[in-house]
Parts: C-alpha cells; structure tokens; sequence
C-alpha cells in the first residue's frame, strides 16, 4: 500500500512537471528584454498590476547584438528609449547573430509569429513575405508621422525595399565597398598602385615573390566574392543596365559576367589571391590577412570598419580597382553604393489600434538623426540624410568618404538578384568557382538554372 | 484481474509523461515533417500538395546524391575509427590500470567541447596562410603533405570529417571501458588458463561479451553521423558548392537558406529513412552473429 501511495505521488510529480514545462514562455534564451521588465514589476499593489497588463509590448529583432559592429552604439540609445517609454510600452529585444539571426526570423514567419519590427534585409529576401501579405507598406507610417519624411532619404535608399506594388522596408545602413592598399607594403618595394590589369599583375609578381598576398580576396559561402564579383562586373559595357533590369530578365549568364569570372580565374592562375580561398574566406579573415600586412590590398565594406586596427586604418589608402582588359567603364568613375540593411514592420501588428502608434514611435526612434548619427560611430554610412562630424568618424570612414566623393553609385548583385534561390547559389558557386572546381561557364549555368526555374 | 489492472494502470502512469513528451516532440514533428515533405511550401505562402514530386526533384537532384554519398563516407570513417580506436584504447586501458582515470578524463575530454568550437578550431588549423598543421608539416619535413585543406577538392571532404570522427573517440572508450570492467574476470581467467593469448582473448571472450555494447554504439555512431551538421557548417559551409556538405547540412541550406521547407522536409525523411535502414541492417547482422 505505501509502495502504491509513493507510485501515485511519483506520478503525480511527473505529470505536474511535464504540464509545467510545456507551459508557454514568451521568453527564450536570446531573448533580453528592456524597458521595464515583467520580473521587476513590484508585486505589492493591484493597481499597478493592472496598469502593467495595460502596456503594450512590442517585440524588435535584430542582429545588432553583442559581438555586433553597431551593439555598442545602439544598445545605449535602445536602452534610453525603452526607459523613457516604459510607461506605456514594453519593449522586447531580441538579438542573435547574422546567420542564427535569419534562422530566427525564417523559422517565426513559417510559425506564423513575426517580430512587431526588426531589422532585415530587402531584395530577394522579403519578396516572399510582401507576397504573402506580411510587411507594412511604409507609405502607412509616413502618412502618420510628422518626424520623418521620404524626402529625408538618399534618392535611391527605399530602391532596395520597393517592389512592383509598393515600398516594404525602411532603410537605415547604406553602404561603399572600399579596395584598399597599403601604403607601407607599396613603399617597401618600391611600386605604384596599379590601374590597369598589366600593372596589377606586375604588382601582384613582386608581391608573391617576397611572401607577400597581392589581394586578400577570398570566398566562403560567397563572401567577400559575391561583391567583388560585381565591382569587377560594372566595368563592362552595359553592366549597369543589366544588373538593374536583372528583377524583370532575370538573366545573369550574360557575356560581361562570363568576361567577369574569366577575370577572377586568371587572377586565381596569377597568383593573386590566398591559396585557400575557404579558410580564408568571409570578412574578418580575409580582413586579418592584410591588417596583419600578409595581403597588400583588399576589399572591404563599412561594417567591418570597427575590426581594422588604428595601424591599418593609417596605412591604408582607398584606390579604384584595377581597370580588366576589355573593360569600358573607368573604375575610378564609379563605386558600389547600395542600401544593404534596413527595419521592416508586421503588417499585422501595424494594424493592431492597441500597437499602432507604439510601433509608429520606435520607427521614429530607429530612424531617428540621434540613432543615425551614433550608428555612424561604426562605420555605417546612414541611409537617411544626415550631417555627422567627421572628426567623430574613424580614419577609413573619412578615407573612403573621401574616395567615393563625386563617383557614380551602382548596383550590386546582391540586391538586384530577384531569387533567393539563384543569390544563394551565386554564393555556392563563387566558392567553386575560386577553387576552380567548375569553370567560368559552369558558374553561369548553375545560376542561371535557378532563374530559370 | 484486478491487481493486474491495477498493475497496468501503474505502469501507463509512469511510462505516460514520457510517452507525451516523445510524441509531442519527436513523432508529432516527425509526421508534420512527413506532410510537409508533400507540399511546396516556402514557409509564408499557403501550402501546396504536390504529392511526390519534392522526393522526384532529390532523387533527380546531383547535389543531393552528392551529400548522399557524403554522409556515407562519414558513417563509414566514423564507425571505422570511433569503434574500432575507441575499442582499443578501452582495452588497453583496461589492460593497464595506472593512470585510468586521468586517461579516461583527458580522452573524454573533447566530447564535452562544443562541435562549434572544435570546427572553429580546425578551420584555423587548416588555414595555409595561417594555420599549423601546414606549418608542422613543413617543420618535419613534409613540405609535400601541407596542403590548401579546406579548398583543395582531393583532400576537402577527409578535412571536414576529420575533427568528428576524432572528437567522439572518447565517449565510446568510456562506454567500452565501463563494458570491459562489466565482464566477469573469471571467464577471463578461465581462457587464461586454458592457454588463450591476450589476442584471443580478446576476440574470443571480451568482444563477444561486449557485443551489445558494441551493437548500442555502432548504432549511436551511424545516427550520429546521420545527424552531423556543427563541423560542415561552421568549417565550410558545406562548401564549396555542397562538396563537403551532409544530408542535415543540405536540408538545412535547402528549408532555411533557400527558403523551401517541402524540399527540406523531404530531405529530412531520407535522413529518418536512412536511419531506420542502418539500425535495422546492424541489428541483423549482429543477431547473426549471436547465433553463430
């Protein structure tokens, strides 16, 4: 009978535990939360208590947490926000690293459970969740601010957010990709920063000859190559309008792209780039190769800006990409420039009366001159218009500013590929492509055997 | 009656909370999985049933086939090295009892790092401008072994394995070692005084008598090798292309990267189908040769 009687409780206990467990939890473990917290809520009063169930909560996901470039400029300011609101509103933060971070929002849209806002790219990737009814479109919200205008945008920053039946996305980080030598390594053997692709590879001779990387250019998962691939691309006749209509023709295997990775394949024969373009691809590492001085150049964006030591801001220089034979357009005329990153908002929670106007104030928060400005601090060039201080900016800001003064701004595949699918399989095959695993034509064909689809 | 009812009644109370719990999260996905796998569906339209065709486009599919046999070879090494090194290293653990348990920590050691931090590890290892295993090499004179490991397709594949098949040494000589010292010395004795060698020994009365240790871990192993993801991932990417890629890394890019969760979905029921395969396949085989 005891025996029974202690079997019952057991039981008891399990059921009871395995109830408790499966109970829903806002919370996860990359979730923080800011403003003022549920679990810091006093629990003496009922007043207070129903004042509390009163707030609205809004959920913001982004990939500006810590380890992040923009953490350190963004959280301070996220953080006064949430204080001097918390009065009517709970403010969610939930931030992961870039690629989790996609997993993330991937995973809560199949789930049917967006974030109220969050940050996210455009293009290819939103065109999916804009079919599906899921994005506001921001005309709604500039229809009920007076703190920010379209008119207080680049020109062409809402490019990267439009589709055919309206603009989807807000952005905020614009972007130059800067090819960048140094100084130091030029001096040492006595060369000239090359201009045409006869002098980059007298250049590159001289370098391998004495240990040196010529350019620390890389590819894992198509990073740093995919941009690369287009800085290369626009050089050629009629690139420009290729890559801008590529949306409607949705042709990518065109004879400059072939010129293009024909290019990247004699510069891989040449030497000119590190032997083992996986391990040394993404960013940081193809980065590090020339912070440490194992590469003379490379090319690089803003956000990576923040990772450059003070050295190798002082011994870089911002010079135009060496002009390939055959090319028409002059390098020095032009630099990438695009809307990379932005906020978009749940259609739904917009139309929410009870979250409408607290999500109309944090868009005004995240495009905020305040936030703008101490975004700059990272190195992000601002999508929305602002005059920022440059002796508050680090030297390769100021360099590449510099640089890219007065030079016509161009498209990228990156933003002008109109299928996920097919980005993703440029990115796959760039790295085949620089192992030469396939050949240049081969690299066209699986790309555009995604378009086709 | 009564007490067997009672009994029964009993026993459904305590197996029910786990039952649940299997179901919810491991059935119920599994047959949603199974659903999806019918559908085209990009993870925020509606759903369409598209009957088999997700499982036409795999088996038409080149890099499919590619991570297919990727993961077979990773079973295959990890089986081989896993079972056989962890085995061994058991036995002569077992054998020589000075230093066991300082042994066993620092060979178990590795199991408990996580998978991410080892591929971070080994990526910086292969590295050819930076890494030490070129450097090494060159050190003892082997300048003709360094090579570009993560982007030379000859060697690629062996560079992704290998910090799996080597990290997961350690768990399967604790289990060997706790099946070793599980055996009765007596049966060893015995052999020992009707004139078996330590080889036969070995193979004559310790093998056997682990053979459902042995059977357990190859089972762990092969569904283990079948899960992989963390080192493709994080070394490569499964790249270049899908050359060092797995079926979980392939049906990872295929649901989350490209945003096709029926085709990933699909991908993810070969994954169980292949399982169940193995499993069944090693139970025979080692029911044979418990009859034999």
């Amino acid at each position: 009978m005891r025996k029974k009687i202690i079997g019952i409780i057991c039981a008891a206990a399990l059921i009871m535990g395995l109830s408790s467990g499966c109970a829903t939890n806002s919370n996860n473990g990359s979730t923080e939360e800011s403003g003022l917290q549920n679990e810091q809520i006093p629990a003496d009063t009922a007043q207070e208590d129903i004042t509390e169930a009163e707030k609205i909560t809004i959920r913001f996901a982004t990939n500006w947490g810590p380890g992040d470039a923009k953490y350190d400029y963004f959280n301070p300011l996220f953080e006064k926000y949430a204080e001097e609101n918390k009065e009517k509103v709970v403010i969610k933060l939930e931030t992961l690293s870039t690629e989790d971070y996609k997993t993330k929002i991937r995973t809560e849209t199949a789930s049917g459970n967006l974030p109220d806002i969050f940050t996210w790219w455009g293009g290819s990737m939103i065109t999916d969740m804009v079919d599906a009814e899921l994005l506001l479109n921001v005309d709604d919200y500039f229809m009920m601010t007076d703190k920010t205008s379209k008119e207080d945008f680049d020109s062409s920053a809402f490019g990267y957010y439009t589709l055919p039946d309206g603009t989807y996305g807000f952005p905020l980080e614009s972007t130059r990709p800067v090819f960048i030598a140094n100084k130091a390594l030029f001096d040492e053997y006595g060369l000239s920063y090359p201009k045409t692709y006869e002098e980059l590879k007298a250049v590159s001779e001289v370098f391998n000859q004495n240990g040196i990387i010529p350019i620390a250019m890389a590819s894992k998962n198509g990073t740093p190559a995919e941009f690369f691939f287009s800085e290369l691309y626009s050089q050629f006749a009629g690139a420009e309008e290729e890559l801008v209509n590529m949306g409607t023709t949705r042709n990518f295997a065109t004879d400059n792209a072939l010129k293009t990775a024909e290019a990247i394949t004699d510069m891989i024969n040449q030497g000119m780039f590190p032997e083992d373009t996986v391990a040394n691809g993404d960013w940081g590492p193809c980065l590090q190769l020339y912070c440490d001085g194992k590469a003379a150049m490379t090319y690089t964006y803003p956000w990576m800006f923040e990772s450059m030591t003070e050295e190798a801001q002082e011994f870089s220089e911002c010079i135009p990409v060496p002009m390939l034979d055959g090319a028409a357009n002059d390098p020095s005329t032009f630099v990438s420039g695009f809307t990379v990153y932005g906020a978009v908002v749940s259609k739904s929670s917009f139309e929410d009366p009870a979250k409408q106007q607290a999500l109309a104030d944090f868009i005004d928060f995240l495009t905020s001159d305040e936030l703008t400005l101490a975004l700059t601090q990272s190195g992000m060039i601002p999508a929305k218009q602002v005059a920022y201080n440059m002796d508050d900016m680090k030297p390769i800001f100021k360099k590449m500013i510099d640089f890219c003064e007065g030079k016509k701004l161009i498209s990228v595949h990156y933003t002008t590929i109109p299928d996920l699918a097919a980005l993703n399989m440029l990115d796959a095959s760039l790295d085949e492509l620089f192992i030469q695993a396939i050949t240049p034509q081969e690299f066209l064909d699986k790309v555009q055997a995604e378009l086709d689809k | 009656m009564n007490r067997q009812r009672k009994d029964n009644l009993f026993a459904f109370l305590f197996i029910f909370p786990v039952f649940a719990v299997y179901s919810c999260f491991l059935i119920a996905p599994m047959i949603s999985s199974a659903f999806y796998s019918l559908n085209e569906w990009n993870g925020v339209a509606d759903k369409t049933f598209i009957g088999w065709e997700n499982y036409k486009t795999l088996m038409a599919s080149s890099d499919y086939w590619l991570t297919f046999w990727n993961t077979l070879k990773l079973v295959i090494v990890t089986l081989v090295v896993q079972i056989t090194l962890g085995l061994l290293i058991a036995y002569l653990l077992y054998s020589k009892t000075k230093g066991l348990k300082i042994f066993r920590t620092i060979y178990f050691l590795p199991v408990v790092i996580a998978p991410v931090a080892i591929g971070l590890m080994f990526s910086l290892f292969y590295n050819s401008e930076i890494g030490i295993f070129n450097r090494l090499l060159e050190a003892i004179g082997l300048d003709s072994w360094t090579r570009n490991w993560l982007s030379d397709t000859r060697v690629l594949l062996g560079a992704v394995i290998a910090p799996q098949a080597w990290q997961y040494i350690g768990m399967y000589i604790t289990i060997f070692l706790a099946a070793l010292q599980s055996i009765p010395e007596e049966l060893v004795e015995s052999a020992q005084i009707d004139g078996a060698n330590k080889r036969q020994q070995f193979f004559h009365i310790i093998v056997p008598q682990m053979a459902y240790f042995i059977e357990i871990s190859m089972i762990l192993c092969v569904t283990g090798a079948l899960k992989s993801f963390e080192h493709s991932w994080i070394m490569t990417n499964g790249g270049p292309g899908v050359r060092s890629a797995y079926l979980g890394v392939y049906m990872y890019k295929t649901a989350f990267v490209n945003s096709n969760f029926g085709l990933g979905s699909a991908i993810s029921v070969t994954i169980v189908i292949l399982a169940l395969v193995f499993t069944l396949v090693l139970k025979a085989i080692t029911e044979k040769i418990y009859k034999d």
